[in-house]
């Protein structure tokens, strides 16, 4: 009808075709010709039938055929490649889901994500820069540095895993970047906080990382969560010598206060301490004053 | 003649004859029009839509005061194709075919060979059941009851209301009220300033707020005229009926609901949880 023509010029003439046409009702409703397309039966006539699609006599025709991956003898392919561990225990692999610096520029230019207060995943989940699916063994998110040339954007932010020149392109800006572990509970109530407030359930310690992941956090040159934080100092001008650029003091920035806010080992949640319940429909957050499972909530 | 017989046109001329005698006519421009502007933002290339504002106090109240339509709502393209398949859809999905055939294995009986393979002379079989017999059992037939549920995305059935209110309103079977108050609750006053103003033949009237009487026990007993919750406004509804009726209050809810969805972010875990940063 009047969207199927390509003459008119747009909406308004389609609009002004419309109101010459007899009345839209349910008798007048088709498809766009071209969108239905019938499939062919087998059995029924010209195209779908004598033969059927099944070839002339033999195997082929009788339903005999031997098994896929059968060679008439010869040894198949699939028997003749020797077996190696390219897949083996890749459900058991962490995966990191890519964030380029162009898309954070990007975030933050369109405002998605707010450069005035520290950024998080649940931020950048927020402003759906990136999507995690903890249950696919996501453990977070890498810092990558396509659009390290362009970025220029000072801000706080904390990642799983971040590599050099990002760093790098993140501190030259006068922002401070810091990586830490979430195990796959805390990653998911760090993704969708919203479904875990409504469960009613106390906030979990984050959990330490595994010992394959140890070396990486207590690193200061991956700016670690669990490295000593007098470390990194040193680390920050050994980069900034290492990709020429003089490294900005951030202890003068207005926003000092914002960009040294850091989240405790065993914390979550900024502003959230494990063990808190927090109420969505009352707007309370209900705190433990057992002895036990504060000693616990804080160990 | 009038009282039984005659057409329509004259039993209703006569009818609004008599109204006309009793009261005054009315002013065709009232001295304060409602002018209603549009609420959300409309972006810069284009320009509201326009209709007039009637009400239902009076047979021919048909001018007191002029509403603007928001362009992303109510002039959309006119995308047909989407309507067929949103029609298609609220058809189909609630479909539950409760169609079952018995299969040979099903039919009651045909556990024994009927005679021998060899000797009697008639043609060979195994069951009285199979297909080939009469009373045996169906191949592919309909097998116990079939859904034919499938969810279109939330936006194809958002564009379709919009394109589905556009073609109302191009096609000049859009009309916009103040309210739903009537001077009468006869079902007679109705029918007679539907067809005074040439509405059609089937006229849906939507309302967000709850209904006065008088037009709930008028419509009540029409066939043709329906009064609906604007919960319930979809798009087979609105091609079956030819007329739309909408308040000023039913326009708003509208255009608020549906342009949400011109500007949301994809659902992260579902809507009706609650989100901090959209409604």
């Amino acid at each position: 009808m009047a969207a199927a023509s390509r003459g008119g010029g747009g909406g308004p003439k389609a609009l002004e075709l419309l109101r010459a046409l007899p009345r839209v009702s349910l008798v007048n409703l088709r498809p766009n010709p071209g969108a239905k397309k019938s499939e062919r039966r087998r059995g029924r006539g010209r195209h779908g039938g004598k033969k059927s699609g099944r070839g002339h006599k033999g195997q082929r025709q009788r339903g005999n055929r031997p098994r896929l991956g059968f060679e008439g003898g010869q040894t198949p392919f699939y028997l003749i490649i020797p077996k190696y561990g390219y897949n083996e225990g890749h459900s058991h692999r962490r995966q990191y889901h890519p964030l380029s610096l162009q898309k954070l520029q990007y975030l933050i230019d369109l405002g998605r994500v707010d450069p005035t207060q520290p950024i998080d995943l649940t931020q950048l989940t927020n402003a759906r820069g990136v999507t995690i699916q903890p249950l696919k063994r996501d453990y977070g998110v890498q810092l990558v540095e396509k659009g390290a040339d362009n970025f220029s954007a000072k801000v706080n932010i904390e990642v799983q895993m971040a590599s050099e020149l990002a760093i790098a392109a993140i501190e030259k800006n006068g922002g401070v970047i810091t990586t830490g572990f979430y195990d796959p509970r805390s990653l998911e109530i760090l993704c969708k906080p919203i479904p875990f407030f409504l469960r009613g359930q106390p906030i979990p310690k984050r959990m330490l990382p595994p010992e394959d992941l140890v070396r990486y956090y207590t690193d200061a040159k991956n700016r670690g969560y669990l490295a000593n934080p007098s470390n990194i100092p040193e680390a920050r001008l050994e980069l900034a010598k290492k990709y020429g650029y003089v490294l900005p003091d951030i202890s003068k920035d207005e926003l000092f206060q914002m960009l040294s806010t850091r989240k405790d080992p065993r914390q979550i949640f900024f502003g959230l301490a494990p063990g808190w319940v927090v109420n969505m429909s009352e707007k309370k957050i209900l705190k433990p004053t057992d002895e036990r499972l504060l000693r616990y909530y804080s160990s | 003649r009038l009282l039984r017989g005659g057409t329509l046109q004259e039993r209703a001329g006569s009818d609004l004859f008599c109204l006309c005698l009793l009261e005054k006519p009315p002013l065709v421009i009232s001295s304060a029009p409602v002018l209603r502007g549009c609420h959300l933002a409309i972006p810069s290339h284009r320009t509201a839509v326009q209709a007039w504002v009637e009400s239902l106090r009076h047979y021919d109240d048909r001018h007191v005061g002029l509403a603007d339509l928001h362009p992303d709502v109510f002039a959309v393209m006119p995308r047909v194709d989407i309507l067929h398949t949103v029609a298609v859809w609220q058809r189909n999905y609630k479909r539950i075919s409760y169609a079952k055939v018995k299969t040979r294995a099903e039919v009651r009986g045909g556990g024994k060979k009927p005679w021998a393979q060899k000797g009697s002379g008639r043609a060979r079989h195994g069951s009285i059941r199979s297909p080939l017999w009469r009373g045996g059992g169906i191949i592919h037939g309909p097998r116990g009851p079939t859904s034919y549920y499938y969810m279109l995305p939330m936006k194809v059935r958002v564009l379709g209301l919009k394109v589905a209110l556009t073609a109302k309103l191009m096609q000049d079977n859009l009309h916009v009220v103040d309210g739903l108050d009537m001077p009468t609750f006869d079902p007679q006053y109705l029918a007679d300033l539907a067809q005074y103003r040439r509405w059609g033949q089937s006229v849906l009237i939507v309302d967000v707020n709850k209904m006065p009487e008088n037009i709930t026990k008028a419509a009540a007993s029409l066939k043709t005229i329906t009064l609906v919750p604007a919960l319930g406004l979809n798009v087979y509804s609105l091609l079956k009926y030819e007329t739309l009726v909408l308040t000023l209050d039913t326009l708003a809810f509208l255009e608020e609901k549906l342009l949400w969805h011109d500007s949301r972010y994809t659902a992260l875990y579902p809507f009706h949880l609650p989100y901090s940063d959209f409604p």
